[in-house]
C-alpha cells in the first residue's frame, strides 16, 4: 500500500540514499534495518513526507504522492512515532495525544470527547495514566508509550515505528509486541525500526537491511533469517581497506603494580553496575553497546563530567581521578567527542587559537603570558605533523573540512600531552581518507604509552583499532572481545544480545550480563 | 609601513574611530572653535566615565555576559567613597576601598549567577535597582560631599597632564591595561573562548565558572573606579547620578565592534564608542539642536552604528559561506 521507489537523497557531497526500494503491505510488519548511517532514518523522513527525496516516487495505494509533506501524510493515514520523542513537556497528557487536531465543540477544545478517544487507546498499550498530568513529570519510558500512543489515535493505516523500545523495559516491549500484532490483524501496515534484532524477529513478518544507501537485503521474510545472518548483511563482506587492523593482542590480565587506567566497581545509577576495567598504558579499549548500555556512561565517569556513586576511577600515575572535567583534564585526561562543533572546536577561531585552548590557556602552561606568536609557531607544527590541510594556521577552523576539524581537536589535545585519550566516536562524519590518518595518529599515540578508550558507532571501526573491546548490556559489562574473537560481527551481536557468543571468552562468571529478554 | 596599514585595518574598532574622527572633523568644518584642544579634552573626560564601564562590559559581552548594574554601582561606590571620606578616612585610602566595594558588587552578582542560576541579564536587572536603592537609601536621597577641594586627592584627579585631565587619561590607561588582557593573557583568551563556544570551552579544562566570577568583579571594581574618580571631580556624590549609564556603556561597546554574540571584543573600541556618543551629545549642542531630542539622537546613533556593523558582518559571512568549506 505505502510504496517508495527508487529513492535517492544527499546531504550535501554524502549519499544518503542511492535509489531504494521499499513496500508496506497491509497488515504486515516490515522491519527497516542497518548500521548507523545506513539511511534507515533518511528513509522513514522520506515515507512520512519530512524529508524531500532527490529523486524516487511515493505511492500510496497505487496513487502518486506530490509534493508530500507530514501534514499530507497524517491526513492520508501515515503515522510516526519518532527516535527522538516529539511531546509538548509543558502540556498535559491529553493535549499531548492530540496535537492539532483537538476534537472541538462551539470552537472550544471538547476535553470530554478527548478523554473518550484516548482511554481505550492508552488501555490498550497499559498505560494508566492522569489524563491531567503534565507529561514532563513521566518517566521516560512512559513518554515513549504516551508517544505510541499518539499516533495510535490518528487511526492510522501505516504507522512508522523508529526505535520505539528505547527506552522501553521488557514488560512494556512485550506489551507493544501485543499492540503492533493486533494492529497488523487489523490491516495496519507497520514500519519497525529497531537496533534490537531479537525485537525485530519476535514481532515482524519480512525484513529489509539497508547498508550505505542501499538495498542490501529486501523484503526477505523474518522466519527465514537469524539474529547472525543479519549482522552479516547489515556488515556486508567489504571491510574497509583503509582500516589496517592493528595485531589484536589477546588481552591479558592487568598486573596491580603496572600503569594503568583502572576503573574499580564504578557504580553509577542503574547505568553502570560494578565496572572494573584495567586498561594498561598504550592499549586501546573500545567499549560498544546499544543506546543506554552504559559505554558512554563509562566515557563520562572517565573525563569527571559524571561523579560515581560508587567505586572510583585511577589513572596511570596511580592518582584517583579528580571530581570535574577540569580537575580530569588537568591529571592529563584528553576528550575528543564526535559532537566536534559543540564540545571540540571555536568555528570562528584561527586554527593556532583552537590549539592553544588547552594547554596555554585552559591550563596555563605557558604562564600568564600567552604570546600569539608562539602560539602559531607550534599550531605550525601541528598542522605539519597531523597533516592538516589549510592555507595557513590563521583560517578559521570553521572553513576546514570535518576531518581536519577533527585533527585540529587532536592537536589541542596533543600539545597538553594527555596520559588517557576518552574517544567518543571520534571519526563521526568523516571521509575515509580523513579516517585513516586519524587511526594513525592514535597508533602513534598507543606507542607513546597514552591509554585509549574508544566508543564508536561503527563496530568495525572499534574492530580495526582496539586492542580489545569491552560489550556493555544493561550497565555491566558482558564480554570482552580481543585477538581472533575481536570482530565487527560478534561486536554487533553481543551489543545486541548481552551474551558472550560460545566461542569467546565472557566474563559472565564473574558479572553475568543482563538477562536475555 | 605596509604591515601597520593592515594592523589598522584589520581591528574591530576601525569603524567607531572613521566615525569618531569623521564627525569631529564634521562638527569642526562648522564651528571651528570645536576643535580647540581644550573642548576635544572635555568631550574626552566626560566620556570617561561610561567609557571605563564600557571596558568593564567589553570583557562580559565577549563571553555572552551582561552587567546591567554598571550605572548603580558607579553611584553606590562614589556614595561609599564620599561616606568614608566623611567618616574621617584619609581620601586615598576611601578611594582605593570603594574600588574593592565594587569588586564586592560585582561579586555578588556573580555568585547570584552561578549559585541562584540565574541569567545574568536577569540578576543584574535585580541589583541594578538593589544598588541603586542602596545608594538612595543610604545617602537619604541627597548629595554626600567628598573630600575637600584642597586635598591631595581631589587636586590630582582634577589636575592635567599634558593637556588632558586625570579621568580622560585614566580611561586611555585603562583601555590599553586591558587590551593586553583581553589579548595576551590566559584570562583573556579564557573570556574570548567561553564567548566563542562554552561548552568546547569547558571540554577543553577552562574553569568556566571562574572565570564569569573574575569578568564580573573586574566590571564592578571598573564600575568603582569611575565612582571614584567622579567624586574626586565633582567633589560630591548625587544618588542619581549614573541613571541610564549601562545602557550607554552596553551602546558604547557595541559601537565599538564588540560583538553581542560573544567571542570577540575590542577594548578601544569600547572607549572610542563612550567617546563617539559623547561627541554626538556636544554636536548636538552645537547645532542648538533641542536638548529634548538628545535621546532621539542618540538613539539614532547607536542604532546607525549598529545596523552598519551588522551589515559588514553578514556581506563577511556571505564571503565566507561562498568560499565554502576546503580541504
Amino acid at each position: 500500500m505505502l510504496e517508495a521507489q527508487g529513492i535517492r537523497k544527499s546531504y550535501g557531497g554524502i549519499t544518503a540514499l542511492a535509489g531504494v526500494d521499499f513496500a508496506v503491505r497491509t497488515g504486515t510488519v516490515h522491519a527497516l534495518l542497518g548500521e548507523n548511517g545506513a539511511g534507515k532514518s533518511t528513509l522513514v523522513k522520506v515515507l512520512v513526507g519530512a524529508l524531500a527525496p532527490d529523486a524516487g516516487a511515493l505511492r500510496l495505494d497505487g496513487r502518486e504522492l506530490r509534493a508530500h509533506t507530514t501534514a499530507e501524510a497524517v491526513d492520508r493515514g501515515i503515522a510516526v512515532v519518532s527516535q527522538e520523542l516529539n511531546l509538548f513537556p509543558d502540556l498535559d497528557v491529553l493535549a499531548n495525544l492530540f496535537p492539532m487536531r483537538e476534537p472541538r465543540r462551539a470552537g472550544l477544545v471538547a476535553r470530554r470527547a478527548m478523554a473518550g478517544r484516548a482511554r481505550p487507546v492508552l488501555d490498550e498499550l497499559g498505560l494508566d495514566l492522569d489524563l491531567d498530568q503534565p507529561v514532563e513529570q513521566l518517566p521516560l519510558d512512559q513518554r515513549q508509550l504516551l508517544e505510541i500512543a499518539r499516533a495510535l489515535c490518528t487511526d492510522p493505516r501505516v504507522l512508522v515505528l523508529d526505535e520505539p523500545t528505547s527506552a522501553l523495559h521488557a514488560e512494556a516491549v512485550d506489551r507493544l509486541h501485543e499492540v503492533v500484532r493486533r494492529l497488523s490483524r487489523r490491516d495496519v501496515g507497520i514500519v519497525y525500526v529497531s537496533h534490537h534484532l531479537e525485537d525485530v524477529l519476535a514481532v515482524c513478518d519480512t525484513v529489509t537491511v539497508l547498508r550505505d544507501g542501499e538495498v542490501a537485503v529486501s523484503a526477505v521474510p523474518a522466519a527465514t533469517l537469524t539474529v547472525d545472518r543479519i549482522v552479516a548483511h547489515m556488515l556486508g563482506d567489504k571491510v574497509a581497506a583503509v582500516m589496517a587492523a592493528r595485531s589484536n593482542e589477546v588481552a591479558t590480565t592487568v598486573e596491580p603494580g603496572t600503569p594503568a587506567l583502572r576503573f574499580e566497581q564504578v557504580t553509577v545509577g542503574t547505568e553502570l553496575q560494578e565496572v572494573d576495567l584495567a586498561i594498561p598504558a598504550g592499549r586501546v579499549l573500545g567499549v560498544a553497546g546499544v543506546d543506554g548500555a552504559g559505554h558512554r556512561t563509562l566515557l563520562s565517569v572517565a573525563a569527571g563530567v559524571l561523579r560515581p556513586d560508587a567505586g572510583r576511577v585511577v589513572l596511570p600515575d596511580g592518582a584517583p581521578l579528580g571530581r570535574g572535567l577540569r580537575a580530569a583534564i588537568q591529571q592529563g585526561v584528553a576528550v575528543v567527542s564526535g559532537d566536534r562543533k559543540r564540545f571540540g572546536v571555536m568555528l570562528d577561531k584561527p586554527i593556532w587559537d583552537n590549539i592553544g585552548q588547552v594547554s596555554a590557556v585552559g591550563l596555563r602552561r605557558d604562564g600568564m603570558v600567552v604570546r600569539a606568536g608562539r602560539l602559531r609557531e607550534r599550531a605550525r607544527a601541528h598542522v605539519g605533523s597531523l597533516g592538516i590541510k589549510t592555507p595557513s594556521v590563521d583560517q578559521e577552523v570553521g572553513m576546514l573540512s570535518g576531518g581536519n576539524q577533527q585533527k585540529v581537536v587532536f592537536a589541542k589535545w596533543f600539545e597538553s600531552s594527555p596520559a588517557v585519550l576518552l574517544l567518543d566516536d571520534p571519526t563521526r562524519g568523516i571521509d575515509v581518507g580523513a579516517k585513516a590518518e586519524i587511526y594513525n595518529l592514535l597508533q602513534e599515540q598507543s606507542r607513546r604509552g597514552v591509554v585509549q578508550v574508544v566508543a564508536s558507532s561503527d563496530p568495525r571501526e572499534l574492530a580495526a583499532i582496539c586492542d580489545e573491546v569491552a560489550v556493555f548490556y544493561d550497565g555491566r559489562v558482558c564480554a570482552r572481545l580481543s585477538g581472533e574473537r575481536l570482530d565487527a560481527h560478534t561486536i554487533l551481536e553481543v551489543m545486541n544480545t548481552g551474551r558472550a557468543p560460545e566461542h569467546a571468552v565472557g566474563v559472565a562468571g564473574e558479572h553475568p550480563g543482563g538477562a536475555p529478554r | 609601513m605596509q604591515r601597520a596599514g593592515r594592523l589598522v585595518l584589520g581591528q574591530d574598532f576601525l569603524g567607531v574611530l572613521v566615525a569618531t574622527v569623521a564627525l569631529v572633523l564634521l562638527i569642526g568644518a562648522n564651528y571651528p572653535r570645536f576643535l580647540q584642544p581644550d573642548q576635544l579634552a572635555s568631550i574626552l573626560n566626560n566620556a570617561a566615565y561610561i567609557g571605563i564601564l564600557a571596558c568593564g562590559l567589553a570583557f562580559l559581552l565577549a563571553m555572552r555576559e551582561l552587567d546591567l548594574s554598571v550605572g548603580s554601582v558607579y553611584a553606590l561606590t562614589a556614595l561609599a567613597c564620599a561616606m568614608l571620606v566623611q567618616e574621617g578616612l584619609d581620601p586615598w585610602l576611601a578611594a582605593l576601598l570603594a574600588i574593592v566595594v565594587g569588586g564586592v558588587l560585582g561579586l555578588v552578582n556573580a555568585l547570584l549567577i552561578q549559585y541562584v542560576g540565574l541569567p545574568s541579564i536577569v540578576a543584574t536587572l535585580a541589583t541594578l535597582a538593589m544598588y541603586r536603592g542602596l545608594t538612595l537609601a543610604l545617602s537619604e536621597g541627597t548629595q554626600v560631599v567628598g573630600p575637600p577641594i584642597d586635598s591631595s586627592f581631589s587636586q590630582v584627579i582634577s589636575a592635567d597632564v599634558l593637556g588632558i585631565p586625570v579621568p580622560g587619561l585614566t580611561l586611555i590607561v585603562v583601555a590599553a591595561v586591558l587590551t593586553v588582557v583581553l589579548r595576551a593573557t590566559p584570562f583573556g583568551y579564557r573570556v574570548r573562548s567561553i564567548g566563542s563556544n562554552p561548552e568546547a570551552a569547558a571540554f577543553s579544562g577552562i574553569p568556566v565558572g571562574r572565570v564569569r566570577t573574575q569578568a564580573f568583579v573586574l566590571t564592578g571594581a571598573l564600575g568603582g573606579l569611575a565612582g571614584v574618580l567622579t567624586i574626586g571631580y565633582l567633589g560630591a556624590a548625587d544618588p542619581n547620578t549614573g541613571t541610564g549609564y549601562e545602557l550607554q556603556a552596553i551602546a558604547a561597546a557595541v559601537i565599538g565592534g564588540t560583538s553581542l554574540a560573544g567571542g570577540r571584543a575590542t577594548i578601544v573600541g569600547a572607549a572610542l564608542g563612550a567617546v563617539l556618543l559623547g561627541v554626538v551629545a556636544s554636536g548636538l549642542a552645537y547645532f542648538s539642536v533641542p536638548i529634548n531630542w538628545n535621546q532621539f539622537a542618540l538613539g539614532a546613533v547607536i542604532l546607525g552604528a549598529v545596523s552598519l556593523d551588522s551589515f559588514v558582518r553578514r556581506r563577511r559571512r556571505r564571503a565566507r559561506a561562498a568560499a565554502g568549506p576546503r580541504l
